[in-house]
């Protein structure tokens, strides 16, 4: 009674139902407290059943408990722990909730990503989701696609290529005498006698064919005077074409007739060989005759007394 | 001061402390403390949030890393933001409230009946700096995890499976411990701290000549050692 008469004292302005108020504050931070911690404790999966996975991988970087393993986007299960096998291999043991477990199956494969930036990520795929399912406590190997560890190769690479890239930008190297070649190319083309000293290699040879040319064109007019100027060649031949012309009609003239000739000839042959079979009738007629002649001589020769040797020639 | 806390802590579990004139008084610590100020708290803490939200979703989704942003969001409010920010306003609001308490008149007064009447003010005072600093911190933070998911998600209750497994990954046993640990110190400090200058004042005869709160600097290098600490264990 005392002390409540002290308290009223010492606080005359006293708010009502303090007391109420905060217990009613008590409560409201109990509830917090106990709200708060049991929702961790949900998002931690605390009261969810689970199933083992161990996964088993060479390297273990970047795989913290409490990550997440994924199907097809979908967080279906959280690393529990992470630790070092007897056999110097990582062991990552996985929690599936019961009612996640679902998708992955005995022929599931698990793959562990770790890119340049950014988290490491454990990832399931199942290819028959009509196989057995996955077996509480199984131990499969995880794939690893290391980003990192290609940086290496991809070091030694570039390192190679750098190197090619020096050589070629070397003072004395074949691109930089080539580019010299065209930076002395490319001034000759903007010399006097331009694309025609790059060619030929010097002003002085491009003078030279210069001087060529212009003989080469003087002497072009003088022969277009001679042959094309008045009394030129061409006139000259343009009249002989003419009289060629008028012989070659008069040969034709004589053509014609060599071949009037011929045909007379022709007829002349025709009756030659006439004769000739006559001649041959007739110099059978002449043997005949001859041969009798001969007859006529030997027989006079058997008979007359101063026979001699004679010969007789056939024509 | 290590003393007056475990003296408070002492007498805030017996049960001989809860007579009515202590319980009304721890009450009224309470109400002053916490209930008084949590609507004005929330809503300043709900709004200061809601920027920082916005600010960190829209940074990190134009760099394209909107998935670490609610992870970060949790992180950064909830873990730490939110309970230093409780534990500073109640200290401000607590030294205000001391400069013109009986606490102040009571420790000019050398008596016997004063001393009780100090000793049993004192433990009021600290247990309703410490219930406050609890309330406050606890209150905002929820209040943040929610407005984090409105934010994120919108109205749709199909991103509650996703937010509640990254609230999950946040909060690490290590990290729940640190947190309540951490918050629960605050309020410590908060409670203790000026009132132990206070004491000391009244007990070495000295007064507070500045106009500085008694203790101000002590604590907020106490606050300021406390998050280093928490910080220093979870990321270091």
């Amino acid at each position: 009674m005392a002390d409540q008469q002290e308290t009223t004292a010492a606080h005359p302005d006293e708010t009502p139902h303090v007391e109420a108020k905060a217990v009613m504050l008590l409560v409201l931070m109990a509830a917090l407290v106990i709200g708060f911690l049991g929702y961790v404790m949900y998002a931690r999966g605390v009261f969810e059943p689970t199933q083992e996975l161990v996964l088993i991988s060479d390297d273990s970087e970047g795989v913290q408990p409490g990550m997440d393993v994924t199907f097809a986007g979908f967080a279906i299960g959280r690393v529990r722990q992470v630790d070092l096998a007897p056999d110097g291999k990582a062991r990552i043991r996985v929690d599936v909730p019961k009612k996640d477990a679902r998708w992955l199956r005995d022929s599931s494969v698990f793959t562990l990503e770790r890119g340049l930036v950014g988290d490491t990520h454990i990832k399931a795929f199942t290819g028959q989701l009509t196989d057995p399912p996955l077996p509480e406590g199984a131990i499969r190997t995880v794939l690893r696609g290391d980003t990192a560890a290609e940086i290496p190769r991809l070091v030694a690479t570039a390192r190679t290529l750098l190197e090619n890239l020096e050589a070629i930008t070397r003072s004395d190297s074949a691109l930089a005498n080539t580019l010299d070649n065209v930076k002395t190319a490319t001034g000759r083309l903007s010399g006097k006698y331009g694309l025609l000293g790059g060619a030929l290699g010097s002003d002085a040879e491009a003078q030279k064919l210069m001087l060529t040319l212009d003989r080469v064109n003087g002497l072009l007019a003088k022969a277009d005077s001679r042959v094309f100027g008045k009394k030129g060649v061409m006139d000259e031949t343009q009249a002989a074409v003419v009289q060629l012309h008028v012989v070659l009609n008069d040969a034709s003239q004589t053509l014609k007739k060599v071949d009037a000739v011929l045909v007379e000839a022709q007829a002349v042959g025709k009756n030659a060989r006439v004769a000739t079979d006559d001649l041959g009738t007739l110099r059978m007629e002449v043997d005949a005759s001859l041969q009798k002649v001969t007859r006529l001589v030997d027989e006079i020769n058997r008979k007359w007394p101063f026979a001699r040797k004679s010969e007789l020639k056939l024509p | 001061m290590f003393l007056l806390g475990a003296v408070a802590l002492v007498l805030a579990c017996s049960p001989s402390t809860y007579t009515p004139a202590h319980r009304h008084a721890t009450a009224r610590q309470i109400y002053l403390g916490a209930w008084q100020v949590l609507p004005w708290f929330t809503a300043l803490a709900t709004l200061l949030s809601l920027a920082i939200i916005r600010i960190v979703l829209v940074t990190a989704s134009s760099y394209g890393l909107s998935k670490f942003a609610l992870e970060m969001v949790v992180r950064v409010l909830v873990l730490e933001l939110i309970p230093l920010a409780a534990a500073l306003f109640v200290a401000l609001r607590a030294g205000m409230r001391f400069s013109v308490s009986s606490l102040d008149l009571l420790a000019a007064d050398r008596s016997e009946t004063a001393r009780w009447r100090l000793r049993r003010e004192l433990v009021a005072e600290v247990s309703g700096n410490a219930v406050a600093v609890l309330t406050l911190a606890m209150a905002s933070s929820i209040i943040v995890l929610v407005l984090a998911y409105l934010n994120v998600y919108g109205l749709s209750p199909w991103g509650v499976g996703d937010y509640t497994r990254t609230v999950g990954r946040v909060f690490e046993p290590d990290v729940t411990i640190g947190f309540a640990l951490k918050t629960v110190l605050f309020g410590f400090a908060v409670a203790v701290i000026p009132a132990a200058a206070l004491v000391e004042i009244q007990r070495f005869g000295r007064r507070n000549l500045s106009t500085m709160q008694p203790g101000a600097v002590r604590l907020l290098f106490v606050l300021f050692v406390i998050e280093a600490a928490s910080l220093a264990v979870k990321y270091i």
